[in-house]
């Protein structure tokens, strides 16, 4: 079932996606995936107001309504909107021809995007798009009648595009700290906006090992009337599953994982590097499924992708009809203990070799680093539709390694009793021993597990795209990819900024800044009384120091496992031996990275690892940039 | 309706010593205490909880030694809190009478205060006190009520704490699962004061230091009204375990040797020669040079203070007319009032050791100055809470006018 051919009607190139910001807000989302850098796709700015639209920084923009407003915003009046954009119909639909996939971000409430935005939606459909829609709704404190005409616009959109994502501006108050300004709490917002834009499009246009696509996404959205749950996290070194689950539950619309529990579906993807562990995956959705309901329908994707290098991201999707929302608790504290406390216990699997029989089968063990050197950054096998193996050759490391991937293939065939002499087996019995297989996957056997097959040409040259763990699918530049790289980092270490300002702030006695007021107007609408949110109650350092600690090294990144592969029985010591030190090409990786460090909550703090006495592994007791738990008569010294 | 005595308790679960006193509040308000119960801490560092069983058993023991010394069944007490994340700020509420109504009236001072305690704490924080300070009556200063003046806006002044709510809510279930009830709980400092102030200290202006195991809490009163308060996660277990990073001594050597030889008062005349610590037997165990403890121990103290010293308002400490208040364990520190001199340069008033031990000592005793401020702070709550006498009263004390 594992098609190695590539069939060109599954990848969706990203010049098929067309990325549409529509009014004021949808005009800032738009732009703020354009600084983020998105590769291939096509921006395409639709307002009325002549002002912001002109500001804008996407490649195409239309003008609505310019004999209807002149040029004018639509004042709020969603007629308006809706007429506006009638008059610009031809132009509209002459952009979207073609495409194959439309994501629409809009910002409901104000008269452009509700007006408007049902009409784009539908010339999108009538074009035969594929549409996605990002909207937001407007603040509690705008009022109700922005608030209803939200609403409508809404149930007019859940009925007309494919796939709905709803983001709750409430909610976007969450992301940023009491003191940042309104203005980094829109940056914020649009951030994770565009995030989960990248998101869906990496799902969606890039095969994976396990493959999630357009079916999947949608059943995940599935819910009518529902607000879209989602959570994208990073991380690399030691426990980087499990730091990964966490920074992805750590955004506010999945609050912490506790508004999991009443998902019905849930979209799970990630996306690694080569040395992606099968055990890595288990250990994260061992984890994961103590926040997610036993019968919620768990859509698994899984990709590699040579450039994640060390890292590993995770994205989470999934969708919550409203009024459940409503009524989740928020008491994110109780969640955050689960969660902590089970992500311990999986680790020990990870330390003896021996262990890995009693999870999985040992062949199922293999059969993932057999796919590691499958991934690709690349798409040089679209022109050849034939096996794709055919078309490896060139590379020598990748000879020996395609016989010998059948030999695997044909061990797991024979664990599922088909001796069939076909290379290329089901792919399923390795997937099955851990994740549950969705339905889906069994069902579209040529959608969804596409392997891919070819080596990265030149490790050397990859080297720098290797360190540099991205969020996008098609590696095609690489200063691209380390912008985007630049850009996508701060998502994750949001999270861990704000932990360390709590603690901070905690210590430091200030009078709260002007800057709060925002913050509580956000509070006020989240139920102030009973949230009680507070980041700094995980003790990151405490569950590395105590659940991590004897993880073996991973294999370096950009180290091809196959290159000293002679035959299978060479490869099996290789791989249970996993600690064996490798070259490692480390050194060069620091320079390549520009100072940003993604692992390591708070490591800067702890001052370079003096002695604590009865204070130690204690959370720095940090004023003013002193440790105070440390003597002054030593630190004066100093 | 002669008021009747009344017993409370008040329970102070420090980082050093958790320590439970039985005072009881006569009907002329003295107050006598009945009993302590006090028992050495476990499972709790900078005033906050950490180990809760470990908390759980100290209580315990120190509720059975108060109950037994006092003779009394403890029923509810008076909880003391503390830990850096309290904090205590300022707040004014500004309440512009309507038209037409010139005389202040109970309403508007109602709205001043709740304007004036209506202040932006972070999510996670709850208030633990809304105190009030004074109130402006356009401008002017009216320490007491403006209720019946002339005027156009009425100011309320509040001191409002608060404290992150989870960390709060810890202290209280421990106590609850004794199971006592909790009457109330105060910021440590402010106990503190109750007992360490009285009303004239307060309107010359005084500063409360409580330097304790684990926290450094102070509180300011200006005028006789409480202006600012606060926590600073550092204590004497800070000083211990710098001798200890020092010089390598074992915490048990570190901490007799800073209770019997250390000296913070920078004097070259206490730094001569070396400190020892003689084990049972009278052979020197320890020989550590006292220029150097002395210095690790001064250095702590004074990093602390200044602490203390920079969150103060600014010009408060040339405002503090009665002097500086120290108590708290580590206050026995020797040297310590003219290190606290030095930095603040106001009066300094240090308990001293009691002469004789008996219960009667504890009054003097520093380290049992929060809770019985709690006492303290429980009957001046008695006696606002007390509803002014209706109408039954009223003719009551016509029959009885000796009473209350």
């Amino acid at each position: 079932m594992i098609p190695y051919s590539r069939d060109p009607h599954q990848i969706i190139p990203t010049s098929a996606v067309k990325i549409i910001g529509l009014g004021g807000a949808g005009t800032n989302m738009l732009e703020r995936i354009a600084l983020d850098g998105m590769e291939g796709t096509e921006l395409l700015a639709l307002n009325t107001d002549i002002r912001t639209l002109g500001s804008c920084l996407a490649g195409g923009k239309i003008q609505l309504g310019a004999n209807l407003t002149k040029g004018l915003g639509t004042g709020g009046d969603p007629e308006l909107g809706h007429q506006a954009v009638l008059e610009a119909e031809d132009p509209i639909r002459a952009a979207i021809k073609g495409r194959r996939i439309v994501f629409l971000c809009v910002g409901l409430g104000g008269g452009t995007g509700s007006g408007a935005a049902p009409i784009v939606t539908r010339i999108a459909r009538e074009e035969g798009a594929f549409v996605v829609v990002f909207a937001t709704m407007p603040f509690a404190f705008e009022g109700k009648r922005r608030r209803d005409q939200a609403e409508t616009a809404l149930n007019e959109l859940a009925v007309l595009s494919n796939a709905l994502v709803t983001f709750d501006n409430n909610r976007m108050g969450e992301l940023v700290l009491a003191k940042q300004g309104i203005h980094e709490a829109f940056v914020a917002a649009d951030h994770m906006i565009c995030e989960s834009i990248k998101a869906v499009i990496r799902l969606v246009v890039r095969p994976g090992l396990i493959n999630v696509g357009l079916d999947d996404l949608m059943s995940a959205l599935r819910t009518t009337r529902s607000r879209c749950l989602f959570g994208s996290g990073m991380a690399e070194g030691r426990d980087r599953a499990v730091k990964a689950l966490r920074n992805a539950l750590a955004s506010p619309l999945l609050d912490q994982g506790t508004l999991l529990k009443d998902a019905q579906t849930v979209l799970v993807h990630l996306c690694g590097g080569e040395n992606l562990t099968l055990f890595e995956i288990e250990l994260l959705m061992q984890s994961l499924h103590k926040l997610v309901p036993e019968k919620a329908h768990i859509l698994f994707g899984a990709a590699v992708d040579p450039a994640m290098g060390d890292a590993l991201s995770l994205t989470l999707i999934s969708a919550l009809p409203e009024d459940s929302l409503a009524m989740a608790p928020r008491d994110s504290l109780s969640s955050a203990g689960d969660n902590d406390n089970p992500l311990l216990d999986p680790s020990q699997g990870f330390t003896p070799p021996s262990s890995v029989a009693r999870i999985a089968a040992p062949a199922a063990a293999q059969a993932l680093p057999a796919f590691v050197p499958a991934a690709e950054p690349e798409w040089p096998a679209q022109s050849s539709p034939s096996p794709v193996f055919e078309a490896v050759p060139e590379t020598p490391a990748a000879s020996p390694a395609a016989p010998e991937l059948s030999a695997f293939r044909r061990s797991l065939a024979a664990a599922a009793a088909t001796a069939a002499p076909t290379l290329f087996e089901d792919e399923r019995p390795f997937a099955e021993p851990s994740i549950p297989a969705p339905s889906s996957l069994s069902g579209k056997p040529d959608l969804d597990t596409l392997t891919e097959t070819v080596l990265p040409e030149d490790p050397a040259e990859k080297k720098p795209a290797v360190m540099i763990a991205e969020f996008v699918a098609v590696a095609d530049d690489e200063d691209e990819e380390f912008e985007n790289y630049l850009e996508a980092i701060p998502a994750v270490e949001v999270v861990k900024i704000v932990e360390a300002a709590e603690t901070v702030e905690a210590q430091a006695d200030e009078e709260p800044a002007d800057a709060d007021e925002e913050y509580h107007s956000y509070e006020a609408v989240a139920d102030e009384g009973e949230t009680i949110t507070d980041p700094s109650s995980i003790d990151h350092q405490e569950l590395e120091s105590a659940g991590f600690g004897k993880l073996p090294p991973k294999r370096p990144a950009g180290i091809k496992p196959w290159s000293p592969v002679v035959g299978p029985k060479n490869y099996v010591p290789d791989l249970d031996d996993e600690p064996a030190p490798a070259p490692s090409p480390e050194p060069e990786a620091p320079k390549l990275r520009l100072g940003i460090k993604p692992a390591g909550p708070q490591s800067e703090l702890s001052l370079d690892s003096t002695p604590r006495g009865r204070f130690e592994g204690e959370n720095p007791n940090v004023f003013e940039g002193e440790d105070l738990d440390l003597p002054p008569f030593l630190r004066k010294k100093k | 309706m002669a008021r009747r005595t009344k017993i409370h308790v008040g329970l102070e679960i420090g980082t050093s010593k958790t320590c439970m006193v039985v005072g009881e509040v006569k009907a002329d308000s003295a107050v006598k205490i009945l009993g302590i119960g006090e028992t050495k801490s476990a499972g709790v560092r900078k005033g906050e909880i950490f180990d809760y069983s470990q908390a759980r058993a100290c209580l315990k023991d120190a509720l059975a030694k108060a109950e037994d010394a006092s003779d009394v069944e403890i029923g509810s007490v008076f909880l003391a809190v503390t830990g850096a994340h309290i904090r205590g700020i300022n707040n004014r509420g500004t309440f512009r009478l309507p038209d037409g109504e010139p005389v202040v009236s109970p309403d508007h001072v109602e709205e001043a205060r709740t304007i004036a305690r209506e202040v932006h704490i972070p999510q996670d924080h709850v208030y633990l006190h809304p105190i009030i300070r004074n109130y402006w009556l356009d401008g002017f200063e009216q320490s007491t009520a403006p209720v019946g003046l002339y005027g156009k806006t009425v100011e309320a002044d509040f001191h409002v704490v608060h404290g992150i709510g989870t960390r709060i809510q810890n202290s209280i279930k421990l106590v609850r699962e004794m199971p006592l009830e909790v009457d109330d709980i105060v910021f440590s400092p402010i106990a503190t004061a109750q007992m360490a102030l009285d009303r004239e200290h307060r309107q010359r202006g005084a500063l409360v230091i409580d330097i304790g195991g684990g926290t450094t809490d102070y509180a300011l009163y200006l005028g006789g009204a409480i202006t600012a308060s606060g926590c600073i996660p550092v204590g004497g277990d800070h000083i211990t375990n710098d001798i200890h990073l020092v010089t390598g001594l074992p915490f048990s050597k570190a901490e007799s040797l800073k209770v019997n030889e250390g000296d913070a008062s920078a004097d070259p005349l206490h730094s001569v020669g070396n400190a020892k610590l003689t084990d049972e037997r009278g052979f020197a165990e320890v020989e550590v040079s006292r220029a150097v403890l002395n210095e690790v121990i001064r250095q702590r103290l004074e990093e602390t203070l200044r602490l203390v010293k920079q969150r103060l308002p600014a010009d408060s400490v040339e405002a503090i007319g009665a002097g500086i208040f120290l108590t708290g364990g580590t206050s026995l520190m020797r040297g310590f009032s003219e290190l606290a001199f030095e930095i603040f340069g106001r009066d300094i008033y240090r308990p001293e050791l009691p002469e004789i031990s008996g219960i009667q000592a504890n009054f003097k005793d520093p380290r049992y100055a929060t809770s019985i401020g709690l006492i303290r702070y429980a009957q001046i709550l008695e006696t606002e809470r007390a509803e002014p006498p209706g109408l039954i009263g009223k003719i009551g004390s016509l029959f009885w006018p000796f009473g209350r």
